[in-house]
């Protein structure tokens, strides 16, 4: 689905695809990698100070090309979640995003990029570390990473800590995940000062797969399997592997410099890329 | 013979416009002298607290006097959304425009001490100074006009971050930004950083700590996650001074903290070391 007239009405509220975004027994970045790749090979470290847990990395056979995969990482049981820190990276993690991507450019291999955090660690170690530094400074080095790059969101995308692996020169999302610029509670904690207020700022926030094609911030919707991709893993691993080479292949073929001055362009101008509903538009002059 | 040291430059380009101010100091309590205060940037010369300023109050105290040339303050915020609670983004925005705030970042060109330089100032007063289509546009904007034409930028930031009620076309201006940012530096052009009271979240994440050198007012607060939300997401307890300007020095992110009224000597001096 390329379009939103193609959508068939989404009987779901918004909140519900929240919840959908957010299952824990939704498939997450090493369920699709297993799939997409069945020989990866998971790498680690930032090569600086750690390895983040909350960001899985490594290589893997695309289509018979090795492809470098990252992809956020949350857990299923309190352990493991924990151990992920529920998928929220630190700035150790960026910086490992960074030196993979630089290892996909040595050797000319295409990057798949998995988005599905809540965001990025708000915590006191995080921000010594210098998390805002080091999103800042992934998001600009992804512009200048000679290789193709796909994003997809997979679950949840929130805030900074999404976008700081999401640049690319194509995003494609699921069809109940979400991308934000604020969690609905922190939006709704910034806008009221109230978290409770969380379903109201969903609403107003227009975080669905719908809303973002029609703002022009994704370039594909990919349908979910019936139930959603919690209920068939292979189904969903199978629609998202279609939708990933299909974007990868055509970039393949562009020489470094058409490749970079695209993903420059992408996001330059990606507020006037809305295309669907008349109250949206570029009204910028 | 010993050289002749850097000649003095002035504190601010012209002199600045009068700002709302409360009656004694909250830093020492003191009874404030407007006409004073103004003379010394909006800092205390008891104590040194440092006033939040404006844009329109940056702009003269950075830019020679007659060489302020605006660019692009025709280029306006609407409500891409349909945000209607708690108040609707349209009539927030008019509300601003009409109280004389122009978005939450201006730009233009000018000369600092005579040297030709880019300046954007964002604005805390126009919701939060957040990033916004129209704050990330006249950057970006600027950036790539400060690439092509090899003048240095320079930046004063004071933000909350991303504007909420642009929602994530809010969140993608830390790309569009940064992109333009990465232009600067592959140009070879210098771009200063100036973070002032508070500069949090997206603005954090994005262009304000790119500066080739990063410049830091004493006491700002700067971070990417704000305190309150720390504090409930983690019930950490904070020590005292986190995320403050000398924090952020001693963590590695600031080169230099310094009283508002030595930066514009400091920048002068950067921009000839750098020319």
């Amino acid at each position: 689905m390329s379009a939103r007239e193609e959508m068939t009405p989404n009987p779901l509220s918004v909140w519900q695809v929240i919840e959908l975004a957010r299952h824990q027994d939704r498939p997450y970045s090493l369920d699709y990698f297993r799939r997409l790749a069945p020989d990866f090979i998971e790498l680690h470290g930032d090569r600086l100070s750690a390895d983040d847990p909350a960001l899985v990395a490594g290589v893997g056979t695309f289509h018979s090309r090795t492809t470098v995969f990252l992809g956020h990482q949350k857990g299923r049981s309190l352990k493991e979640r924990v151990a992920r820190n529920w998928g929220m990276m630190h700035p150790e993690g960026y910086r490992k995003a960074i030196r993979l991507a630089h290892h996909a450019a040595k050797f000319g291999f295409p990057i798949i990029s998995l988005i599905d955090t809540p965001g990025a660690y708000p915590g006191a170690g995080a921000e010594e570390r210098g998390i805002a530094a080091a999103i800042a400074q992934a998001i600009m080095e992804w512009f200048r990473i000679p290789v193709p790059i796909v994003a997809a969101v997979i679950g949840e995308g929130g805030s900074g800590g999404a976008l700081g692996m999401g640049v690319a020169d194509r995003v494609i999302m699921l069809e109940n995940a979400i991308y934000s610029v604020a969690s609905p509670e922190a939006a709704a904690s910034i806008v009221w000062r109230d978290n409770s207020r969380k379903v109201e700022a969903a609403e107003q926030l227009q975080l669905t797969s719908r809303d973002l094609i029609a703002m022009g911030v994704v370039e594909e919707v990919v349908p979910e399997p019936e139930g959603s991709a919690s209920a068939d893993y292979d189904a969903a691993a199978c629609a998202l592997d279609e939708a990933l080479q299909r974007h990868l292949a055509p970039l393949l073929s562009q020489s470094v410099e058409q490749l970079l001055q695209h993903r420059y362009d992408r996001f330059r101008y990606i507020d006037s890329l809305i295309h669907a509903e008349p109250h949206f538009g570029p009204k910028i002059d | 013979m010993i050289a002749d040291g850097p000649r003095p430059v002035a504190i601010q380009g012209g002199p600045l416009p009068e700002i709302l101010l409360p009656t004694n100091c909250p830093g020492c309590g003191v009874g404030l002298q407007v006409e004073e205060l103004r003379e010394h940037n909006y800092v205390c010369p008891g104590c040194g607290h440092h006033f939040r300023i404006a844009a329109e109050v940056w702009i003269p105290l950075m830019a020679d006097g007659g060489s302020w040339n605006e660019r692009w303050a025709d280029v306006r915020s609407h409500d891409l959304l349909n945000w209607k609670v708690p108040k609707p983004y349209q009539e927030v925005v008019e509300q601003l425009l009409e109280e004389g705030l122009n978005e939450a970042v201006r730009t233009g060109t000018c000369t600092l001490a005579g040297h030709p330089i880019w300046l954007a100032a964002f604005d805390f007063g126009f919701v939060g100074g957040t990033l916004s289509i129209v704050a990330g546009e006249r950057l970006a904007r600027g950036m790539e006009q400060a690439a092509a034409s090899h003048v240095p930028y320079v930046l004063v930031t004071a933000s909350g971050g991303a504007r909420m009620q642009e929602g994530v076309l809010a969140l993608m201006q830390m790309a569009k930004v940064n992109a333009a940012v990465g232009r600067l530096h592959a140009a070879g052009v210098p771009f200063f950083s100036v973070l002032t009271d508070p500069t949090f979240g997206g603005t954090a994440a994005s262009l304000a700590l790119l500066g080739d050198i990063n410049i830091a007012e004493p006491g700002a607060a700067i971070g990417f996650t704000g305190p309150r939300v720390i504090k409930q997401a983690t019930y950490a307890d904070l020590p005292p001074g986190f995320q403050s300007a000398e924090f952020q020095l001693a963590h590695g992110q600031i080169d230099v903290v310094l009283p508002r009224t030595e930066i514009r000597p400091l920048l002068a001096r950067l921009l000839e070391m750098h020319a």
